[in-house]
């Protein structure tokens, strides 16, 4: 397990593609066991402080997932790129947009207005789109060895000219999965 | 888990259908190697050969049918303590029509399907327990086909937990809902509306 920092990362290649699978891994999990099989109205239900319900928290990281994973899906296309280190660096506004995402670091932020999902969902087609994507990322993790993960960049979804790392998006994208994960998990205390 | 537990349940499930002698079941362990896979990932892909023996020592996975056309279906779920793998191109080689993937992270015991050929020939016991095998896996084809053919969604839905009411803890539903013939959103109802 690569260590916490508060500087860059410097990790393996290897490392970090396993960890974020770990991470992956461990949503699809939780998600399965404990939302999967969840009646409508409970995974409607808004939170008890009147906070988004577990179906928005979900359809929040789906609305992430359809603007990512195509640009994710281009970026491993790219044969411009090959992977000429077996080390990956954060770059410092990847480092920055991940460490804000980690869930547990005490801030509370408001979602951009794109990504508000609305109250009306259908529970059950969240999750599974939830998990289809989950599913397709990890195939993604699988195939980025063959790709520069530093050299290829990817804009962020709420502005084009931001650019991240691609090793960034995608811990970028376990981190704010984790973090939304959490906040839907509170809905069942 | 490491080689030697893994060994002990493929011995313990070869032992409900027939007890080898120690040396025939060293003979046939030595031919198996462990191997991991994460979820999600083609252990056979379909117009590819057989070529290995599984048994599934943990992790759900699934043999499936996929065309041009995107049509899907899933035919068998495995999952431990079994066989796996496309069984008639193992056994009658040549190209498999089906995919075999993992839709859990898996661990599997594998042997080179040409050596458990040979074995069979020498060891009776193998082949008692292969035919065993082939020809359970045919009964419950048989008993599904009787089930899709006449069964209602309801039907169908009750008997799959019946038979594996775990799966919902361990897969996503598209998945069973694929393999019941169903769409999915009626599986979710499913779900919800009976407890079992």
């Amino acid at each position: 397990m690569p260590k916490k920092s508060n500087k860059n990362q410097v990790l393996s290649v290897g490392q970090l593609l396993q960890h974020i699978e770990d991470r992956v891994e461990s949503h699809i999990q939780i998600t399965i066991k404990q939302f999967q099989n969840l009646p409508e109205e409970i995974l409607l239900r808004p939170s008890a402080t009147g906070g988004w319900s577990i179906a928005q928290c979900l359809e929040h990281l789906n609305s992430y997932g359809d603007f990512y994973l195509p640009e994710i899906a281009k970026a491993l296309q790219n044969k411009n790129h090959l992977p000429s280190s077996k080390i990956f660096r954060s770059g410092w506004f990847g480092a920055y947009f991940i460490k804000m995402m980690e869930p547990g670091n005490g801030k509370k932020m408001k979602a951009f207005k794109a990504h508000i999902p609305p109250p009306d969902l259908s529970g059950a087609h969240v999750v599974a789109r939830f998990l289809a994507q989950q599913e397709e990322m990890l195939g993604y993790l699988r195939k980025a060895p063959t790709v520069d993960l530093e050299k290829v960049r990817i804009p962020i979804s709420i502005s084009k000219l931001i650019k991240l790392k691609l090793g960034d998006v995608f811990q970028f994208c376990a981190a704010h999965d984790a973090r939304h994960i959490a906040q839907a998990q509170r809905n069942l205390i | 888990m490491d080689l030697p537990s893994a060994l002990q349940t493929f011995r313990s499930f070869t032992d409900q259908v027939k007890i080898f002698s120690d040396d025939d079941w060293h003979r046939l362990a030595s031919q198996f190697a462990l191997y991991p896979a994460g979820r999600k990932v083609t252990i056979t892909p379909a117009g590819e050969a057989e070529r290995y023996l599984y048994f599934v020592v943990e992790g759900v996975q699934r043999v499936f049918y996929f065309d041009d056309e995107n049509r899907e279906a899933t035919l068998v779920f495995t999952y431990a303590p079994s066989f796996g793998g496309v069984i008639d191109s193992m056994v009658l080689g040549g190209p498999s029509k089906y995919s075999y993937e993992t839709l859990t992270p898996s661990l599997f015991l594998r042997a080179p399907y040409r050596q458990i050929e040979m074995l069979r020939k020498e060891m009776p016991a193998l082949d008692e327990m292969m035919q065993t095998g082939v020809m359970s896996a045919l009964s419950g084809i048989l008993e599904r086909l009787a089930e899709i053919q006449c069964f209602t969604s309801e039907e169908k839905f009750r008997s799959l937990m019946g038979r594996s009411p775990h799966l919902l803890n361990l897969v996503p539903h598209k998945y069973l809902a694929n393999y019941l013939g169903i769409d999915p959103t009626n599986f979710s109802k499913l779900v919800n509306r009976i407890r079992f």
